[in-house]
């Protein structure tokens, strides 16, 4: 049943991720390849492996799709253009991917002669738990690491990509409801027959 | 018969097989390029779990969650480069990015 | 109870919205196609009366502002992520790994501030 499961579930991964290198057009491409991410959620669901599954639908298919379908959609660019003439790599891409794939297999089979298989799961009651537990104390560099990962890539696509442009009026709202009668009336006094 | 972590490293291979013939393939196309990387650190991070499982350490989910960050917080600086660069020159063709070339 | 029945139990909440979902998307997909009337005419696709043809593609530009968004949603999702297990463990890390917790949020406010000061979020 659950070898099933898994069967169905790889097919669907490779399939989609063959269709992410040949789709003709990019937004099909990120369209499947979030079919790719959500698939590979179900296949970490069971092995029980929950929390990254969820993690992987979150920011993957919530997050990484949509800035990859943005950008797509942002840049204005003839993709059947850049498609055009990439038939030639096919012989070359078989070759190097054929020999890829030649050298995993050649490692996966010559480890797993053996055939042994350890089946033990972590003691916690659920599988975030379990991360929980290791992450924040015996892993705390790594954690820390990944703060100020994040913390560049926020200032790095800020100073990228943020333009302002010059003249633009803005809303201060502070400085409106600051604004008293003082400030904004000035009393003249004019006298008869003159102007100011 | 049970799923192995044999299965798991069948579909990471293909996965990554996949994901470096669509870098060859697409050469032109930068940003299918970048959903190949994608694709190769997806299939990365299954090989982690299923290891981590398989062996029952959690060690290798740790680590999924940190190729996670990284690998999100890449898609964020290359597509801003990306950006930058289509608003620079008005396209995003691979051939077109070799002023650096001698 | 067999293993596959505690998982599917498990799951069910799960399993009960895909299936949901999907039954309701294809209702109104296989609805459509056999309520809906349908007499395909040339002329219906046509510029109406002093309407012009497109003079381009329908693709346009997105501001870039819709993408910086997305990257600063992309960074608190993540941050998000990382508070999940250490909320549900944080019995056992004790101190240490609240305050460790505490460290981190630190460094993303620190971007926070900065994307707030340089105006990121102000949409002009």
């Amino acid at each position: 049943m659950e070898l099933i499961a898994f069967y169905i579930l790889a097919a669907i991964v490779t399939v989609s991720a063959v269709a992410v290198i040949a789709a003709k057009n990019p937004v099909h491409s990120v369209l499947w390849l979030i079919t790719a991410f959500f698939t590979s959620a179900g296949l970490l669901v069971l092995i029980g492996a929950e929390f990254l599954a969820m993690l992987l639908v979150v920011v993957y298919v919530g997050a990484v799709a949509v800035l990859f379908l943005f950008v797509v959609m942002m840049l204005d660019v003839d993709f059947v253009e850049l498609k055009q003439g990439t038939l030639g790599y096919w012989p070359f891409a078989a070759l190097v991917g054929v020999a890829f794939a030649a050298e995993i297999a050649l490692v996966t089979f010559a480890r797993s002669a053996a055939g042994d298989e350890i089946n033990a799961k972590p003691g916690a009651a659920t599988n975030a738990e379990a991360i929980g537990q290791v992450m924040y104390t015996e892993y705390l560099l790594l954690f820390q690491m990944s703060g100020i990962i994040l913390l560049v890539a926020m200032i790095g696509a800020i100073v990228l990509t943020l333009r302002h442009k010059p003249h633009v009026k803005r809303q201060n709202i502070a400085k409106q409801t600051a604004r008293t009668r003082k400030d904004a009336i000035r009393r003249i006094d004019v006298e008869s027959g003159k102007g100011l | 018969m049970d799923i192995t972590v044999n299965h798991f490293l069948a579909v990471s291979a293909i996965l990554f097989t996949v994901g470096v013939v669509g870098i060859f393939v697409n050469r032109k196309n930068i940003i299918v390029i970048l959903m190949a990387i994608e694709l190769i650190l997806l299939s990365v991070n299954i090989n982690l779990v299923a290891f981590s499982v398989f062996s029952g350490t959690i060690v290798g989910q740790i680590f999924a969650m940190l190729v996670l960050t990284v690998a999100a917080a890449e898609a964020a600086v290359g597509l801003a480069i990306l950006v930058v660069f289509f608003r620079n020159r008005g396209d995003i063709a691979v051939e077109s990015i070799d002023l650096m070339k001698g | 109870m067999t293993e596959i029945e505690r998982f599917a139990l498990d799951y069910l909440p799960v399993i009960l919205f895909l299936g949901l979902g999907v039954i309701l998307s294809l209702l109104f997909i296989i609805g459509a196609a056999i309520l809906a009337p349908s007499n395909p005419d040339p002329e219906k696709n046509s510029a109406y009366e002093c309407g012009f043809n497109a003079f381009d593609d329908a693709r346009m530009k997105f501001d870039v502002r819709f993408y910086l968004v997305a990257i600063l949603f992309i960074i608190f999702d993540l941050e998000v992520a990382f508070l999940f297990p250490w909320a549900v463990s944080l019995g056992t890390i004790g101190v240490f790994g609240f305050w460790s917790m505490v460290v981190f949020l630190g460094v993303l406010t620190v971007g926070f501030i900065y994307e707030w000061r340089r105006g990121a979020l102000e949409w002009e």
